[in-house]
């Protein structure tokens, strides 16, 4: 479905707000007066696709634990509780616009067009993947989709993404980009110039922190003394937002306001979405050792993709034999896609020594034949 | 031909590039209304607008992180970090970002940027105006790293490396930017990366340098010469990927290497160039390889002029290498 919505003009979203912006409670009540949808300028189908895109995400990332479990991916870093963090805030965007994505937003990048060969790929490091196996899981970027590939240091996005929107600035375009991070990116001195050199420049950019409260093992009160992190724009000339990052609907309704401000030549804006990591950071981790089982529970209730169905419901929109319906056509698309990653096999070895520059100097084909050499004499030796 | 210094070498490449590609942008500290802290820019942003040449805060991590951005999307920055020694607040953009984009992307993506900066010792800049780092950007695999040492090749490879398709990070030896002046083509001039010149051909040594310490070379061996000394010296010209062949070859005439750099020591270029031709041409040589550098300190202030090598170290380096002493 391509992109067709955008808030109405009567929808007025404040900065440094005290306590998140939400529009649906836990139990996915309306908060506030009227039905959210309608303020939003909502269809129907525009929230089935946000449900549908949120489920299609939470599954991938099942898939990626299993492939783990089963020796096929060597790593995988989870999105699992900031689904609607993520989609609600890529909705947002337009096609052209270009998102820089952290190492959690790998599964929701299918709302960018990205396919779920291309994702698996990634996981797994074959041929299906746009960047030809060259990072661990969770680095997942394609041109096509508009995102960039990540590096593995954190917040080193941002200042790349400032860039980027200088580049849109320069060129008077009218895209956006949209930089994600953990509320731990916001410690770290990308993140001071990126907001620094556009609140200077004032340039189209969206600095978008998952707050999930620990940067591992690390707490957020660790990371900062500011009350939020949305705060942190103030001292840069930008405004701050701050909001439920587990309330789809008010997730996409702030990302779109400051899309809409910075396309219209508003300059950057800061978004610090208050949401939950429910899963261990990654599969090399152990969350046992730093949080409690209650406290990961009481946040399982407030689940994300929860919420918004029990809200669909309340719509009579959604029930639970359209719930199986949906869940058993993804689990398909995924073991699909899955197989078709895994056949695909691996990068020829040669790619490597080709892309480190545009055009492979001496150097780099000479020991190109050495591995070529040393790969076919132990081929020789292991008959 | 124009007679200019490699100042103005570097200057008429911007003008010229910048005057020829619209996608060309000139940013960094005090380059804008100041021309920079060394005048290299001097009028360029009255002749090209505040668009397109620049000041930015003062902030090395977001000048690299803007250039970065700016070339994934196809534009051609060309960034100056004021001096190199302040280059280290953006080091992981540089390691982490610009050296590996094209290479973890599987070649999606490509940052084609210039890094300028003065660097070298020469001026009593003491330890953090007078470094020579050009090999820890060598070991990032995915740079290049070009120092020119004449204005002529100042002017052409800064050109080259603007419309290179690759990251490169340009060293200005600030010693000489004024000192060495010479003919210079006017209008268009490229000069063809990783192709080392042979700045003097002799049969007896082959000395490699590059930057200031060329010019120090070229004073040592005109006092060789009067001994009946015969050397050869190549001007690096790019640091990498280097120009392995003609190195090589000229060993392959002359049997004795030596290499002379104002860095430090351990891990350097020097070290680079011994290894290729110990690991390529041994059976060639017939004397030890030599390495004339700086010493392994940090950069001292008051005893510069003993830290850096001098007339007197190269021809003591050369004759090492010829067992005369």
């Amino acid at each position: 479905m391509s992109k067709e919505t955008q808030t109405p003009p009567s929808l007025k979203i404040q900065p440094f707000t005290e306590e998140p912006i939400r529009f649906i409670d836990d139990e996915g009540r309306p908060v506030g007066e009227g039905d959210p949808a309608a303020v939003l300028g909502l269809e129907d189908s525009h929230l089935l696709f946000l449900y549908e895109a949120m489920v299609r995400t939470r599954e991938i990332d099942r898939m990626g634990w299993i492939l783990v479990r089963q020796g096929k991916a060597a790593f995988y870093i989870s999105i699992g509780g900031q689904e609607a963090a993520h989609i609600g805030s890529l909705y947002a965007l337009d096609p052209e616009d270009w998102v820089m994505p952290y190492y959690r937003t790998e599964p929701s990048l299918h709302l960018r067009g990205a396919t779920l060969e291309e994702i698996f790929g990634q996981i797994l490091g074959t041929n299906t993947d746009p960047s030809k196996g060259r990072q661990m899981p969770g680095h997942f970027g394609s041109k096509k989709a508009r995102a960039f590939v990540l590096g593995s240091t954190v917040a080193l996005g941002h200042v790349t993404a400032m860039g980027v929107a200088m580049a849109l600035k320069y060129r008077k375009e009218r895209q956006v980009v949209i930089s994600y991070g953990g509320e731990g990116s916001t410690s770290e001195g990308h993140f001071h110039s990126a907001l620094n050199f556009a609140g200077v420049f004032q340039l189209p950019l969206i600095v978008f922190i998952q707050n999930n409260h620990y940067a591992i093992s690390v707490p957020r009160p660790r990371q900062t003394a500011a009350k939020t992190l949305a705060i942190k724009a103030k001292a840069y000339g930008l405004p701050g937002y701050y909001v439920d990052g587990n309330d789809v609907l008010a997730v996409y309704a702030v990302t779109q306001t400051v899309v809409d401000q910075a396309r219209a030549g508003g300059g950057p804006a800061l978004i610090e979405a208050l949401t939950y990591r429910l899963d261990p950071h990654s599969s090399a981790d152990d969350d046992k050792r730093y949080r409690s089982t209650e406290e990961v529970e009481a946040w399982r209730r407030k689940d994300p993709l929860i919420r918004f169905r029990k809200y669909l419901e309340s719509k009579g929109l959604w029930d639970e034999t359209k719930e199986q319906e949906l869940r058993e056509r993804i689990q398909k698309e995924i073991e699909n896609a899955v197989e078709i990653a895994e056949n695909a096999g691996l990068p020829d070895p040669r790619e490597m020594f080709l892309e480190v520059y545009a055009d492979a100097p001496p150097h780099l084909l000479e020991e190109m034949q050495e591995l070529l050499q040393e790969i076919q004499e132990s081929r020789q030796g292991g008959k | 031909m124009p007679v200019m210094t490699i100042g103005e070498a570097i200057r008429d490449a911007l003008r010229g590039e910048l005057a020829r590609d619209d996608r060309v942008l000139v940013f960094g500290e005090d380059v804008g209304k100041r021309g920079g802290v060394f005048n290299i820019t001097q009028g360029l942003q009255e002749e090209f607008g505040e668009e397109r040449v620049f000041d930015t805060p003062l902030d090395e991590n977001g000048i690299l992180g803007m250039a970065t951005g700016l070339a994934l999307m196809g534009l051609r920055p060309v960034a100056e970090i004021q001096f190199i020694d302040f280059i280290w607040p953006g080091f992981d953009v540089i390691a982490s970002d610009i050296a590996k984009y094209r290479f973890r992307s599987g070649g999606q993506y490509g940052v084609p940027l210039v890094i300028r900066s003065p660097y070298g010792g020469g001026v009593k800049g003491g330890l953090y105006h007078s470094q020579s780092p050009e090999a820890i950007f060598g070991h990032l695999s995915g740079l290049k790293v070009v120092i020119p040492s004449t204005p002529s090749d100042a002017k052409g490879l800064l050109t080259s490396v603007i419309r290179d398709d690759d990251p490169v990070i340009f060293l200005e030896p600030k010693k000489i930017y004024f000192a060495v002046k010479e003919e210079v083509p006017a209008g268009e001039h490229t000069v063809p990366l990783s192709k080392a010149r042979i700045a003097r051909s002799g049969k007896d040594v082959t000395v490699v340098t590059y930057g200031y310490m060329f010019h120090e070379t070229m004073k040592a061996v005109e006092a060789l010469v009067q001994e009946g000394i015969d050397p050869e010296v190549i001007d690096l010209r790019t640091i990498v990927p280097y120009d392995a062949e003609t190195i090589l070859e000229s060993v392959g005439k002359t049997g004795k290497l030596v290499i002379v750099i104002e860095a430090p020591k351990i891990l350097s270029v020097a070290s680079e160039i011994s290894a290729l031709v110990a690991e390529k041409a041994i059976d060639v040589l017939d004397g030890p390889i030599v390495r004339v550098t700086g010493w392994d300190t940090p950069f001292p202030y008051a005893l510069e002029s003993y830290y850096m090598p001098n007339r007197t170290r190269i021809i003591r380096g050369v004759k090492k290498a010829l067992s005369l002493i």
